[in-house]
C-alpha cells in the first residue's frame, strides 16, 4: 500500500469518526449561527487532528503535505457534508496570498494560525456590479489618504463577507492607466470603520453571498500586499494559489448511481422507467462524460505523484461536470414530475435534485463563468485568438462606460 | 485504474505520428473512396514493416508481446491519418479470439503470419444490424458453415475469419479459411474498409468454441476490437480539432481571424472538451483490458469516441465553410470514417444499450 493510500485510509477514519458529531444529519436544518458555530468546531477538531493546512508550512501550522494528500483528503471528506464550506475562500485563498505578502510576518502567522482553526475567516472582495468576469474593470478607489489609503466604493458576490473578521480587496488607485495597469492590493479588517456588509439571497434562497460597501475606509500602507498599480498581477497570483483542488465529475451534485435508482421507481407510460431507452441513453451518456473526467482526475494525481505538471485537460473539469449536473438534475425532477415538486430548503446537493438543481445556475457563473473558461481554454491551451477587446491599452477613465 | 504512456509508448506514438505524417497521400485515398475492393498498399506495407501487425501478439508467435495500449496509441496516429485499410484493428479481434479459444494448433498456424504480416484475419459476429446477434442465422453442422454474414470489415481481403454461428440451438465459434467463400462487395461511402457479405456454402471451418464460451469469447474479442477502433476515433477526432484550430486561426473575415469569433471559438473548444473526454475513457480502457469492469470501460471510450469523432467531422466543416464541403479538401474522408468507425465493432445505440445493462445491473 502507498503511503498515499494509507493516508487515505486514516483519512477516511477519522472522518467516520467525526460524523456523528458535524456529518449530514447533525448538521441538517441549524440556523445559520449554530451551523456557523459547528463548523469552527469541525475546523478546530480538524486543526488538532492535522487535516487543516495539509500543504502549509509547518512553521505557520500546517502540515507540510503535498496537494496530492490535500486533494485525497478533499475527496474523502466530500461525501460527509461537513460544515467546511465557511473556511473555503479563507484558507484557499485570502489567507495564503497575505502570508505570502504581508511584510510583518509575526502578525500574518498569527492570522494564519487563527485562521486554520476556524476562529477567524477571511473573505476576497473581487468582482463588483460592473463586472465579475472582467475583473481588471473595477471601480473601487483606493486614493492616497496622509500616509494612507482610503476606499470608497462597493463590491458584489463576497462570499461569507457577512462572517469575516478580514478580506483581501483589489481597488483602482490611478484611473488615468490602462485597467490592468492601476490596481493596487490591500488587506483589511471587515470591523473598520466605513465598511458595510449586506448579505443577499440567490436563487435556491441561500444567502451566502454579499455586498460591501466602503465609504471613507481608511487603510495604513502596511495594509498594501502589492506594489503600488501592481495589484492585477497579486490578484492572478491568488487565483493560482487553489491550483490543485478535488474535483468532483458529479459537479458536486448527486451521483448517477442516484439517478439510477430513481429511475427504478419511477414510471413512464405505464412501464418503469428504467426499460426506457431514453432514461437508459442518458445513463449511458452521462456515465461516459463522468468516466472520463473521473480519469483526467486520475492521471493528473499520478502526474503529481511522478513529480510532473498535470496536463491542460483539468481545466475541463467544472466546465463539464456542472454542466452535466444541471441537465441531470433538471431531468431527475421531470423524471419524479409530480413527486418531484417539494422543496427542502436544507436539501444536500449532494443528494437532493432539486437542491442540486436550483444552484447550479450559481456554479455556472462563479469561480469563472463557462463562457470564460471557453476563452481561457481557447487561448492558452489551443493558441486561438483573444476576443476583440475595444477595451484594450485604453486609459481606464476613456473607457465608454 | 488509468495511466499515464510510459516512455516507450510516447515513443511509438511519436514514430507512429512522423512515419504517416511522412507518407499519408490523400489524392490516393480519395481515389481509393471510388474503388470498391481496393485498399492502401503503401499504408498496409508500412503497418507491417514498422511492425504494428507484431505489436500486440505474443512472442511466442513472432510478435512483440505488447498489448492493447500499444496498438491503441498506434490506432490514434492511424486514425489521424484516416489510414486506408481496416487490418490492424480486425487482425487484432481475430488474434484474440483464438488466443481466447486457446486452440495451440490454429494460434500456431495464423498467429506467425499475422504478426509478419503475411495473412490478414477478421472476425464475423454481427447479424442483421445486430453486433451481437441474438438468434444466430449462420449454421454450423458437420464442420461446415451455411449462410451469410453481412457487410464484414475486410471482408474482401481477409484470408480467415473467426465466425459466430449455430450449431442447432448451441451457440458456436468457428475458424473459416475464406479462400473458397462467395465475397459481395459493398459499395460503401468508405470503401477502403473492405467490407462484404461473406456467404458460406458448406465452407470447412474448424470448431474453436460452443456454447456459453463461444458467446462470451465472441462478446470480448469485439469489445476489444472496439478499443482499439475508438483509439482510432480519438485520432481522428483530435486531428480534426487541429485543423479546425489551424483553419480558425489563419482564415479572416471582417477584418480579424475566424477564431476571434466566439462562435467559433468556442464551438473548436467544446471539440478540445470531446477530445480529452474521449481520450481519457480510451487511456482508461485499453489499461482495464482482463479487468472485470472492462466492458464497462470500453463502452464508455466507444460512446465519447463515437461522439467526439462525429460532431469534429461536423464541426471542422462548418469551420471550413465552403472550403470544407469540397471533394479536393478531404475533410469527408473524416466525415465518413468518423460514421464507418462508428459502426464497425458495434454502433452506438447499441454500445449506449450494453453500458445501461451493466451499470443499472451493478447499481441493483
Amino acid at each position: 500500500m502507498s503511503d498515499l493510500d494509507a493516508y487515505r485510509l486514516k483519512a477516511r477514519a477519522w472522518l467516520e469518526s467525526m460524523k456523528p458529531t458535524f456529518g449530514k444529519h447533525a448538521c441538517h436544518g441549524l440556523p445559520e449561527d449554530e451551523h456557523l458555530a459547528m463548523g469552527r468546531r469541525y475546523q478546530s477538531a480538524k486543526f488538532d487532528a492535522g487535516y487543516a493546512g495539509i500543504t502549509w508550512d509547518p512553521a505557520v501550522g500546517g502540515q507540510g503535505l503535498s496537494p496530492l494528500h490535500k486533494m485525497v483528503f478533499e475527496e474523502e471528506e466530500m461525501p460527509f457534508a461537513m460544515p467546511s464550506g465557511y473556511f473555503g475562500v479563507s484558507l484557499g485563498i485570502s489567507v495564503p496570498v497575505v502570508m505570502r505578502f504581508a511584510e510583518d510576518r509575526t502578525w500574518a502567522r498569527e492570522r494564519g494560525i487563527a485562521a486554520l482553526r476556524g476562529e477567524e475567516i477571511w473573505c476576497q472582495l473581487f468582482s463588483e456590479p460592473s463586472g465579475g468576469s472582467d475583473l481588471a474593470g473595477l471601480r473601487t478607489k483606493a486614493e492616497p489618504d496622509g500616509n494612507g489609503w482610503k476606499l470608497n466604493g462597493q463590491k458584489l458576490w463576497t462570499t461569507y463577507a457577512q462572517h469575516s473578521d478580514y478580506g483581501v480587496i483589489i481597488a483602482r488607485n490611478d484611473p488615468t492607466v490602462a485597467k490592468h495597469k492601476g490596481l493596487t492590493f490591500f488587506w483589511l479588517d471587515m470591523k473598520s470603520p466605513g465598511v458595510t456588509v449586506r448579505p443577499f439571497r440567490l436563487a435556491a434562497g441561500d444567502a451566502h453571498v454579499n455586498e460591501v460597501f466602503f465609504d471613507d475606509v481608511k487603510l495604513t500602507d502596511g495594509q498594501r500586499l502589492s506594489p503600488v498599480g501592481g495589484g492585477f498581477g497579486t490578484a492572478i497570483a491568488t487565483l493560482a494559489i487553489e491550483r490543485y483542488s478535488a474535483s468532483d465529475p458529479a459537479g458536486f451534485g448527486p451521483p448517477l448511481d442516484l439517478f439510477i435508482a430513481l429511475a427504478k421507481d419511477c414510471m413512464i407510460g405505464g412501464r418503469p422507467a428504467i426499460e426506457d431507452g431514453r432514461i437508459r441513453s442518458v445513463i449511458a451518456r452521462i456515465h461516459s462524460l463522468r468516466a472520463g473526467l473521473e480519469s483526467i482526475n486520475t492521471r493528473a494525481m499520478l502526474a503529481m505523484a511522478a513529480g510532473m505538471e498535470p496536463g491542460p485537460e483539468g481545466a475541463l473539469n467544472k466546465l463539464v461536470s456542472v454542466r452535466s449536473r444541471q441537465k441531470l438534475s433538471e431531468l431527475a425532477i421531470d423524471l419524479m414530475a409530480n413527486l418531484g415538486l417539494g422543496w427542502d430548503r436544507d436539501g444536500w446537493l449532494k443528494d437532493d435534485w432539486v437542491a442540486s438543481w436550483l444552484s447550479a445556475p450559481t456554479m455556472r457563473i462563479a469561480g469563472g463563468a463557462d463562457e470564460m473558461l471557453l476563452n481561457t481554454i481557447a487561448e492558452r491551451i489551443l493558441g486561438l485568438p483573444q476576443d476583440h477587446r475595444p477595451d484594450k491599452g485604453v486609459p481606464f477613465n476613456e473607457i465608454p462606460v | 485504474m488509468s495511466i499515464l504512456y510510459d516512455e516507450g509508448q510516447q515513443a511509438i506514438a511519436r514514430e507512429a505520428r512522423r512515419v504517416l505524417d511522412a507518407r499519408v497521400d490523400k489524392a490516393r485515398l480519395l481515389s481509393l473512396l471510388e474503388r470498391t475492393g481496393e485498399f492502401d498498399q503503401s499504408f498496409w506495407k508500412t503497418a507491417i514493416e514498422q511492425g504494428w501487425t507484431a505489436l500486440a501478439l505474443p512472442e511466442a508467435h513472432g510478435g512483440l508481446g505488447l498489448g492493447l495500449v500499444e496498438l491503441g496509441i498506434v490506432a490514434q496516429a492511424t486514425g489521424a491519418a484516416t489510414a486506408g485499410a481496416p487490418f490492424l484493428t480486425t487482425n487484432y479481434g481475430a488474434s484474440e479470439a483464438l488466443l481466447m479459444t486457446e486452440d495451440a494448433a490454429t494460434e500456431a498456424h495464423w498467429l506467425p503470419m499475422l504478426a509478419a504480416g503475411e495473412a490478414i484475419g477478421t472476425i464475423a459476429i454481427s447479424e442483421g444490424n445486430e453486433p451481437l446477434p441474438h438468434s444466430i442465422a449462420v449454421k454450423y453442422a458437420d464442420g461446415a458453415l451455411i449462410g451469410t454474414k453481412p457487410a464484414v470489415t475486410a471482408g474482401l481481403q481477409a484470408d480467415f475469419a473467426v465466425v459466430l454461428a449455430a450449431d442447432g440451438s448451441k451457440p458456436i465459434l468457428a475458424l473459416a479459411e475464406l479462400r473458397n467463400v462467395t465475397r459481395t462487395p459493398i459499395d460503401s461511402f468508405d470503401n477502403s474498409r473492405n467490407y462484404a457479405d461473406l456467404t458460406f456454402a458448406a465452407t470447412p471451418a474448424t470448431l474453436l468454441a460452443e456454447g456459453n464460451a463461444a458467446l462470451c469469447i465472441a462478446r470480448e474479442a469485439l469489445t476489444r476490437m472496439a478499443v482499439v477502433a475508438a483509439h482510432e476515433q480519438l485520432g481522428g477526432a483530435e486531428a480534426l480539432m487541429f485543423l479546425a484550430r489551424d483553419y480558425a486561426n489563419e482564415r479572416k473575415a471582417f477584418g480579424q481571424p475566424i477564431g476571434a469569433f466566439q462562435s467559433v471559438k468556442h464551438r473548436i473548444t467544446e471539440l478540445y472538451g470531446l477530445v480529452e473526454i474521449a481520450r481519457a475513457n480510451c487511456i482508461h480502457a485499453a489499461a482495464k483490458l482482463g479487468h472485470d469492469d472492462f466492458l464497462i470501460a470500453a463502452a464508455a471510450a466507444r460512446l465519447s469516441a463515437t461522439e467526439a469523432y462525429d460532431t469534429a467531422a461536423r464541426d471542422c466543416i462548418q469551420i471550413h465553410g465552403g472550403a470544407g464541403v469540397t471533394w479536393d479538401s478531404g475533410l469527408h474522408l473524416h466525415m465518413r470514417r468518423a460514421r464507418s468507425l462508428a459502426i464497425e465493432c458495434g454502433n452506438m445505440f447499441g454500445w449506449e444499450d450494453v453500458l445501461a445493462v451493466e451499470l443499472i445491473g451493478a447499481a441493483a
